[in-house]
């Protein structure tokens, strides 16, 4: 029993009436990798936050986790210090946020009580270049995904110890790119075959949970609903849910979507040529730096086109230039003059106001469309009908929503003024796997039924495979590869293509 | 620490640059006054020659940039003008005065400082201790500065008889002007108590708001720092709340609070005019009040100008602090 490195039994904890998490035993034994998988609002990040012994404020607690013979909820304070000091490490979703801006990454890593040296070498272990700079470098002068093995480094530069005996990560991957994530999972794989830790990763992505897991740990609703071997769980779910969360997740290897159904017309709404675009270098007045480099692109009435790439490559950028949110540096941007391109966000939540209905925000298009007010409100419950929200909704307030109706109210109101071209900046990169879908499938519907274009902009080449009819890779400001959806994914000719495909977390890599 | 130079430089700078503006600004009011220097100069029933002898030698004849340059040079070799009511040079006037309001609003900006800090840290605590600093706070800061002074007068000086009623005590000779730092420096505890005992009433007075409205910014702010990931991780580490507070806490949540501190001790300069009545505090708030009500124009400005001054240079001090604490400052625009 003495490989058990942490003991959770019983754990419920609740809000006032509602209960986040309802009852858990789970036992994480050495040299472990769990993956605790669940949808927001699973309780997963709560029991995350139990086992580090930091529950959330004005929480009612029941249960015990028994960590090195210590209480971690109701222990006195200081042998829980003394646990998390020596025992555990942390890191945590967002590697903007989780490093302190005004403390140097060195003196973060070594926070607990670590030599320099042993800073340094800790930080080059997680594959921070350079380390013996870098540790000197302030947060902000680090890219993302630097940030995060920084933070990584942090949470295993126990002292004395070699490493702690549990990592636990919470979503240590969701907010990097593909490429990225693959060498931070890889990261934490090397760390417990080196230093026989035990990670619990807390993640909504299956893909994830199947590129390292040896048990995989389903929650929903604050319970456990089923957990086993990875490989188990993934090919033989015994659990609906489980079943469910496998069905919708959008996976590199799953079907192609439109690219049957493709509109064959040669009629481009939107047409791009040689788009340029320099932003200025701060305190370089007269210098600038080229993030666009003559980027070309169609699209058809009709069609749907995925832009993929990693942050940085532009993408975004060139959306907002089609946008006309942003001018272009030179080139040409031709578009039919009843286009109306509208744009959908990823963060559909602070896309719309928070004070208003989400009808009045229909509404209020429509009247700049033109509508006679006596036919707004019939036109606010069809549109409201067309993205498969209850036409009662138009009363409720954005923070009354769920993600999901939010993003759905969104795109509600981009149709209101009919535009031919739908421009989408990672329409579905914030939402659980089975709203992914469900918003995804929404979509691909509205291109069908009222042929306006689609122009995506993703990080994901799941969700490309899903929705687009074409893929065009960019990276540096550039499209290196264009083409049938088809052809890309089943001949990719670009070497970053291919690097692409290969760093996609996929359920096919378990067989 | 190229950026940090750099962006100090930037900042030293901008503080170059306001000080003429300032000077200009106010010597432009003083010469557009409907009240006419040269007639309190040369006094009510003075003859018209007489009056254009005033004029002249005031050099209110002359145009605006010589008139300027002349007044930029005279102020730069020390000459602000002849009070009319004391008939000293104003300059030596403000020497007497000066530190008296220096000291009072030093004291008063350490106590508003530390009761800020300890309200705000305190306050941003969940449970019993915070509710009741908070409550408390918005007790001090509905209460009016007058009021409390008085209030303050009947329970310290009529019914204990701890604190004087007001004025500085005896006033030693020394070097800076301070009482409490000369009785330090010529080595007397006696006049040093002395000192403390009259400066505590007026120093809290003045303190009271200006601690309050540092301690409700540095709250927020830090509720919302205590908040963030970082100091989710720190608390992973195993630091406790207070250690995360004190490392990762306050300086994050500093910004804000550095702000209102420098804002507040500004208005202290001019807050204590009122102050300085109630306790009859020789400084510049007093030498101030009795120069508005002779029209002495001279003495006016020249306090105008001395507080203007501290005022810009207090900004370049909050300025300097936050370069200090956050990094990302020494690099953004």
């Amino acid at each position: 029993m003495s490989n058990i490195v942490a003991r959770i039994s019983g754990l419920t904890v609740g809000f006032g009436d509602k209960r986040a998490v309802d009852g858990v035993d789970l036992q994480i034994r050495a040299g472990e990798i769990v993956a605790l998988v669940g949808e927001s609002g699973s309780g997963k990040t709560v029991l995350g936050s139990c086992l580090l012994g930091i529950p959330p404020a004005h929480a009612q607690i029941g249960g015990t986790i028994d960590i090195d013979g210590v209480d971690m909820l109701h222990g006195p304070e200081k042998a829980r210090h003394h646990v998390r000091r020596h025992r555990l490490g942390a890191v945590f979703q967002d590697p903007l946020t989780s490093l302190d801006p005004t403390m140097k990454a060195g003196a973060q890593v070594c926070e607990r009580g670590a030599s320099d040296e042993r800073g340094v070498a800790v930080m080059a272990e997680c594959g921070v270049p350079e380390p013996e700079a870098r540790f000197h470098y302030w947060p902000h002068q680090l890219s993302g995904g630097l940030r995060q093995r920084v933070s990584i480094a942090g949470a295993i530069a126990t002292d004395p110890e070699e490493a702690p005996a549990l990592i636990v990560a919470d979503e240590p991957t969701t907010a990097l790119d593909v490429s990225v994530q693959a060498t931070v999972v890889a990261l934490f794989a090397r760390l417990r075959e080196q230093h026989g830790c035990s990670v619990l990763l807390i993640t909504h992505d299956l893909g994830v949970a199947a590129q390292i897991a040896d048990r995989i740990v389903v929650m929903s609703a604050g319970r456990i609903r089923e957990q086993g071997p990875a490989r188990k769980v993934l090919r033989s779910p015994e659990h609906p849910y489980t079943r469910q969360l496998l069905a919708s997740r959008l996976d590199i290897a799953g079907p192609f979507g439109a690219a049957e159904t493709s509109f064959a017309t040669a009629n481009p709404v939107l047409r791009l040529r040689n788009i340029t675009k320099d932003f200025p270098v701060p305190h370089h007045r007269r210098e600038s730096r080229r993030v666009l480099h003559g980027v070309s692109l169609d699209l058809a009435e009709g069609e749907s086109v995925a832009l993929v790439g990693e942050s940085g490559s532009g993408k975004s950028t060139l959306l907002r230039i089609a946008a006309g949110l942003e001018p272009a540096t030179g080139g040409t941007i031709g578009s039919e003059a009843d286009a109306r391109p509208q744009l959908i966000f990823q963060d559909a939540r602070a896309s719309l106001t928070p004070w208003m209905p989400v009808g009045a925000q229909i509404a209020e298009r429509l009247a700049l469309a033109g509508v006679a007010r006596s036919d707004r409100p019939g036109r606010v419950a069809e549109l409201l009908e067309q993205v498969g929200l209850d036409p009662a909704v138009a009363r409720s307030r954005p923070r009354q929503m769920s993600g999901g109706q939010c993003q759905r109210a969104a795109i509600a109101r981009a149709l209101a003024s009919s535009p031919r071209v739908l421009l989408c900046d990672e329409p579905v990169s914030a939402l659980d796997a089975t709203l992914a879908t469900q918003v995804v499938e929404l979509l691909d519907n509205l291109r069908r039924t009222t042929g306006v274009a689609l122009l995506l902009v993703t990080h994901d080449l799941a969700v490309a495979k899903r929705i687009a009819g074409r893929i065009a890779v960019m990276t540096e400001g550039r499209i290196v590869e264009e083409g049938e959806v088809r052809r890309v994914f089943e001949a990719p000719e670009h070497a970053y293509t291919k690097s692409l495909l290969a760093a996609s977390p996929s359920l096919a890599a378990v067989s | 620490m190229t950026g940090f130079a750099r962006q100090f430089g930037i900042r030293l700078a901008s503080m170059a640059g306001v000080l003429p503006v300032l000077t200009f600004v106010v010597e432009e009011i003083q010469r557009q006054l409907p009240s006419d220097p040269a007639r309190v100069l040369a006094g009510r029933t003075a003859s018209p020659q007489a009056l254009a002898a005033a004029r002249e030698r005031l050099g209110l004849d002359e145009p605006l940039i010589t008139h300027y340059v002349g007044y930029l040079g005279r102020l730069l070799s020390g000459d602000l003008g002849t009070s009319v009511s004391t008939r000293r040079p104003v300059a030596d006037d403000i020497a007497t005065y000066l530190p008296a309001t220096l000291e009072l609003v030093l004291v008063a900006a350490l106590l508003a400082l530390v009761g800020g800090l300890l309200l705000g840290v305190v306050g941003a605590r969940d449970g019993l201790t915070g509710g009741l600093v908070r409550v408390v706070s918005v007790a001090g800061a509905s209460a009016a500065s007058f009021l409390l002074a008085i209030v303050l007068l009947l329970v310290f000086y009529r019914d204990l008889g701890w604190f004087p009623a007001g004025g500085r005590g005896d006033t030693a000779d020394g070097p800076t002007g301070m009482t409490l730092l000369d009785s330090l420096l010529h080595g007397d505890p006696g006049g040093f108590l002395d000192a403390v005992r009259h400066v505590v009433l007026p120093a809290v007075v003045l303190a009271l708001g200006p601690a309050v409205a540092i301690g409700r910014v540095l709250r927020a702010s830090l509720r919302e720092v205590m908040a963030a990931d970082f100091v989710r991780s720190a608390r992973a580490k195993g630091a406790g709340w207070w250690l995360t507070v004190w490392r990762h806490g306050l300086r994050n949540a500093a910004g804000p609070a550095l702000s209102m501190a420098g804002l507040q001790v500004s208005i202290m300069f001019g807050g204590s005019v009122v102050v300085e009545s109630l306790f009859s505090w020789p400084g510049l708030g007093r030498y101030l009040s009795t120069a508005i009500a002779a029209s002495d124009l001279a003495a006016i400005t020249g306090v105008v100008l001395v507080l203007g001054v501290a005022y810009v240079l207090l900004n370049f001090l909050v300025d300097t602090l936050q370069l200090l604490i956050d990094p990302r400052l020494r690099e953004s625009e």
